[in-house]
């Protein structure tokens, strides 16, 4: 089958690119360094003839407010048109678990408007809503540090290790459209500040963690169970133990 | 089964270096493919054998490996049958024979038979071996750390790939990868560089086109350097946005022109599937046509473009700001969207000028035309002038006719039809003629609609048939769509509708025309309404005149006696002709009567005869009361005026008394009898006449000549046909019927009943003398009514003969000589001015000497007193 990744050169782009290839299909890399644009529709056409199936997990440019919105919009727009042209038969895109309850943040509306254009759009598709990747901790901190310090919340927080929502995403895509979304989330759950932490010992980090009390994800605020599955969830294979071991430790 | 480059070497390491700066110094120099290829076919094949070679690239997107560079005449695989797959086929990079070749150190060459039917291997190397290729070097290019593509090197001979073959290929890859990046490099700046000027002239052109055709020249011009395979459509979308018409198209496979007549004059809904989505997406679209119309889309031209060979289609909205303007649809299957979007966004600005431009052009005719109508509507006096510009107002803007033109009749209910084009309903005569006389109410549901509106209602016919109205039968018969009932206004008063037929009117003409329409219709109601009152006027006038007549015709004139028979054998000999005509007779015999009776037995009887009394008018001012003056004439004639002369033109004159008549008027008169023509008094200009001339006078006028105040030359000019009427004295028969005559009148004047006349009456009338005559016995018959009590005439209060008249009579009789001499003296002197001698004196006329005269005044007692008037 010929499969369209979009956002093939990302973090969990080259993981399903590798993981198709390996099962034999045809599958096309997209990203604007290969020549695909979604924004601007540059080489998305083409890359598109015959497609079978194609995989969104393009993420914006930009994280401000109107940039994310207009880039999700706008590519989402002239993908699903591209893919109407071309007879798409499955539409893959990846959400994030929350995305409908946590609309006060810019970034949630523009997921959200996404996945609305996914549902309108007439192409069968399936919206995977996965939870944050453990990959995200180091940011997480960063994010959060002042001085030696990080400030993070206790909401609830089950990442899931890139490589897990590789291998859904992959699954997904090559099962039947669900014509629906499906969630999914690590096996274990955490509050927030307590994994950051542990991320932080394994790497030696010498920042100190201090719980602030807030209910919030990046500075926006949120419910204390808005980053986690309210139903039920696939659940990855992978648990903070065992994704940080296979890590590529940093040479001490 | 690999060879590796440990055979000996041909050639010294010395040649080697110094092969290896010249060719450096080629490589260097390469800028595009041709270079290259020229330096593996005359400088390496110089020195070493192979075949032929090629290049290929690394696409990372899809992990393959494709064809760049191609030795075209040297490849012995040419006309392999599978050889255009090889040259547009892209090789999986997971497969052994080139993952060896990507972890090789250096150059590294297989046997083809060895590899070239292992599970995955690419099927270009049995394609070489097939064309009897036997060894084939592959050697990666690298570019920032990475493989970039490779350069294949092929051979049929065994061993050609000798150590230093492979040490020199080695030793060249570096800067063969730097030279295939500049070729990649060079031919992307190469394609910016001429999209680039493409888009420059392109847009140059655009810039001079004005009109649709010349949109079509340029945009065929340009779109054919992008190599479409059956050709372009450019369509529009239409007025009613809600349909696409094609603009401008190039077809290569010339289609049936019956079908592309058809196709041309169609529009397609916008929201068909294909076309909204090409509208809405803001990136170029590549379709397929078989994909759409296995998806359902049933719009014609899909099936159209499928029998003229498009399969890939790119779809391009042409938009102008926010404004979608159509879709530019493009046979390729290479999207170059900057250069699309470049094409697109000035065929939009050349699309959005056009028509803009056209909507002018179409406004100023439009306008143009309502102009013209307008002064077409406001020159029509009648309903057949308004009618001619109505149906061509309608024919040329709005390309519809007349249904019907209703106006609202005087009692504001009714409203009758006014105008309308039958030719509109040839189909159901019978039945619009049926309709057409039916009653009309301003309560009819249709017409109180249109009435109620202010800019008139539109009337779906298919609509209207579902309520059963006879009406909507009528106007479905003409096959068109909807009707348009609009009421026609003047200020806010309703007067009419107007009923038109079309499948589409612009509503902004429509309220022009409606308007002119309206105001025409009223102003020509009025000028109707005019012309009736006007022509009511003249039979009134005509009746008037008629009345006039029976007062005065000669059946007026009562009598029948001998000498009036005279009268009037004279009067009828004389009433045809134009000669001028003297009524002489005492006072009172009616010459007035008999003017009149004469003009309205003349040819001339249907205009009023002018009188003038001659006598009534101070003598400063009838010259001007007969002649007319202009403005500033004299003191006080602040304006023109027209004479009595002036105004009997064509007609008569009676100027009664002309004894009367001062002796300067009287020369003016003769001018304008013998002239025929007059001058207004201060005038200049010659008023040319026709004016029969009818005098009376109940002086003698010879006498009057003879007199010398009358003068004798207009005496001649008058007395061309006298007609002396007798006195009543004379007419002793007449008196009877006379006097029945006036009985009857006053009678009925003064409302008593005067039942006879006795005989006696009547004897003591004829033996009267008269000397007022008709009119006397009038005023006498008169007062005696007004006095008779019982209802029979017996008596009249004839005056006595009095006095002073006897007495006159005795002075008369019993005078001396003396006196008779002195009267006769001072009469004379008197008619002489006072002149007593010399030429035209006294003594001239009394034939005696100034002296006789003298002695003889003094001796009578003749003072100046006594004749100086």
């Amino acid at each position: 089958m010929k499969i369209v990744v979009i956002g093939g050169s990302g973090l969990i782009g080259t993981k399903v690119v590798a993981r198709l290839r390996q099962e034999g299909h045809q599958v096309i890399a997209a990203s604007p360094a290969t020549g695909i644009n979604t924004l601007t529709g540059e080489g998305l056409a083409e890359a598109l003839q015959n497609t079978d199936i194609v995989i969104d997990l393009a993420n914006s440019p930009s994280f401000e407010d109107k940039a994310v919105m207009e880039f999700f919009q706008t590519s989402g727009r002239n993908l699903l048109a591209a893919e109407i042209n071309a007879g798409v038969k499955h539409h893959l895109a990846l959400s994030i678990v929350g995305v409908d309850i946590m609309q006060n943040l810019g970034y949630m509306r523009a997921k959200k408007a996404q996945e609305d254009l996914i549902v309108q759009s007439g192409v069968p598709y399936t919206i995977i809503r996965s939870t944050q990747f453990f990959e995200f901790l180091a940011g997480i901190a960063n994010q959060a540090t002042e001085g030696n310090t990080v400030h993070l919340s206790d909401v609830s927080f089950q990442p899931i290790a890139a490589e897990d929502v590789a291998a859904f995403v992959t699954g997904f895509a090559l099962g039947t459209p669900l014509n629906g979304r499906v969630e999914i989330a690590g096996p274990e759950r955490f509050e927030l500040f307590d994994v950051v932490a542990r991320y932080l010992r394994h790497t030696n980090d010498p920042r100190k963690v201090e719980p602030n009390g807030k209910p919030e994800y990046f500075g926006g605020g949120i419910s204390h169970t808005s980053l986690v599955p309210a139903g039920e969830a696939s659940l990855g294979a992978l648990n903070f133990e065992s994704w940080w071991s296979r890590q590529a430790q940093p040479v001490a | 089964m690999k060879k590796t480059s440990d055979d000996k070497s041909n050639l010294s390491l010395q040649q080697q270096g110094e092969m290896l700066l010249a060719l450096s110094d080629d490589i260097t120099r390469i800028r595009d493919k041709n270079d290259l290829i020229t330096l593996f076919k005359k400088r390496i094949k110089g020195i070493f054998y192979f075949t032929h070679t090629i290049v290929t690239l690394i696409d990372y997107k899809d992990e393959t490996y494709t064809p760049f560079l191609l030795d075209n005449d040297g490849s012995p695989i040419r006309n392999h049958t599978r050889y255009k797959e090889m040259v547009h086929a892209h090789f999986s990079l997971n497969e052994p024979f080139i993952q060896a070749v990507l972890k090789s150190e250096g150059p590294i060459s297989f046997f083809l038979a060895d590899i070239m039917d292992q599970p995955l291997s690419p099927p270009f190397l049995r394609v070489n071996y097939e064309k009897g290729v036997r060894e084939i070097l592959m050697t990666c290019l690298m570019k920032e750390g990475r493989p970039m593509g490779f350069v294949h090197i092929y051979t049929d001979k065994p061993d050609s790939f000798t150590p230093a073959f492979r040490s020199m290929i080695k030793a060249m890859a570096p800067q063969l990868s730097s030279a295939v990046s500049n070729i990649i490099k060079n031919e992307e700046l190469q394609n910016k560089e001429g999209e680039k000027s493409f888009l420059l002239e392109f847009s140059n052109n655009i810039a001079a086109v004005r009109t649709k055709e010349d949109l079509a020249l340029t945009v065929r011009a340009a779109l054919g350097k992008l190599r479409p395979r059956n050709g372009f459509v450019i369509r529009r979308i239409n007025e009613d946005n809600a349909t696409m018409s094609p603009y401008v198209y190039e077809l290569t496979n010339k289609p049936d022109p019956k079908i592309l007549r058809a196709l041309e004059n169609s529009a397609y809904p916008i929201s068909d599937g294909l076309q909204d989505r090409v509208l809405n997406s803001n990136i170029p679209m590549l379709f397929n046509v078989d994909r759409e119309i296995s998806r359902g889309i049933r719009s014609a031209y899909l099936q159209y473009w499928k029998t003229l060979g498009f399969t890939d289609i790119v779809g391009i909205r042409l938009r102008n700001g926010e404004t979608n303007l159509g879709i530019l649809f493009l046979d390729i299957d290479e999207i170059n969207i900057p250069l699309l979007q470049g094409v697109c966004s000035q065929i939009s600005i050349a699309m959005a000028n056009i028509m803009a431009n056209d909507m002018v052009t179409r406004k100023q005719d439009e306008q143009a035309f309502l102009l013209d109508f307008s002064s077409d509507i406001t020159q029509a006096r009648t309903r057949q002038d308004l009618q001619d510009a109505i149906f061509k107002v309608l024919d040329r803007t709005i390309h519809t006719k007349l249904a019907m033109l209703r106006v609202i009749d005087d009692d504001g209910i009714h409203l009758s039809p006014y105008m309308y084009d039958s030719s509109l309903f040839a189909n159901t005569p019978e039945h619009f003629e049926k309709m057409v006389h039916g009653e009309v109410t301003v309560h009819q549901p249709h017409t109180a609609q249109v009435l109620a509106s202010s800019d008139g209602v539109m009337f779906n016919i298919e609509e209207e048939l579902k309520s059963g109205s006879d009406y909507a039968k009528l106007w479905s018969s003409t096959g068109l769509k909807n009707v348009y009932g609009l009421p026609l206004r003047v200020g806010d008063k309703n007067i009419g509708t107007i009923w038109l037929l079309a499948n589409r009117l612009s509503q902004l003409i429509l309220k022009g025309i409606c308007a002119q329409i309206a105001v025409a219709i009223s102003n020509i109601q009025a000028n109707e309404k005019l012309l009736a009152y006007k022509k009511q006027l003249e039979v009134e006038n005509d009746y008037l005149k008629e009345q006039i007549k029976t007062i005065y015709n000669f059946s007026e004139i009562i009598g029948n006696g001998e000498e009036m028979q005279k009268v009037y054998r004279l009067m009828s000999l004389v009433a045809d002709s134009t000669s001028t005509v003297l009524v002489l007779g005492e006072t009172g015999t009616g010459k007035e009567l008999i003017a009149r009776a004469i003009h309205n037995a003349s040819p001339r009887k249907d205009k009023l005869m002018v009188k003038v009394n001659c006598a009534a008018m101070p003598a400063n001012l009838i010259e001007s009361e007969l002649f007319g003056h202009e403005r500033g004439a004299f003191t006080g004639a602040i304006e023109r005026r027209i004479g009595k002369f002036e105004l009997a033109n064509n007609s008569s004159i009676f100027l009664d008394e002309i004894g009367e008549l001062p002796l300067e008027a009287q020369a003016k008169l003769l001018r304008v009898i013998q002239e025929r023509e007059l001058e207004r008094l201060g005038g200049k200009q010659l008023i040319k006449l026709n004016v029969r001339l009818i005098a009376a006078t109940n002086r003698n006028l010879e006498e009057e000549v003879r007199a010398g105040r009358f003068r004798a030359d207009l005496y001649f000019r008058l007395n061309v046909f006298p007609i002396l009427l007798p006195p009543l004295r004379d007419r002793a028969a007449d008196i009877e019927p006379l006097t029945q005559f006036f009985v009857q009148k006053y009678s009925r004047n003064a409302g008593r009943k005067i039942k006879k006349v006795t005989p006696r009456l009547l004897q003591q009338l004829r033996s009267y003398t008269w000397p007022g005559n008709v009119r006397e016995l009038e005023h006498l018959v008169e007062r005696s009514i007004l006095l008779a009590t019982d209802g029979i005439l017996d008596e009249v209060y004839i005056p006595p003969s009095t006095d002073a008249s006897r007495q006159n009579a005795a002075i008369l009789l019993n005078r001396s000589l003396d006196e008779v001499e002195r009267d006769y003296i001072i009469e004379t002197l008197k008619r002489c001015a006072g002149k007593i001698s010399g030429t035209g004196s006294a003594a001239e006329v009394l034939k005696v000497p100034g002296n006789t005269l003298h002695s003889k005044m003094k001796k009578l007692g003749i003072e100046k007193r006594d004749y100086v008037v």
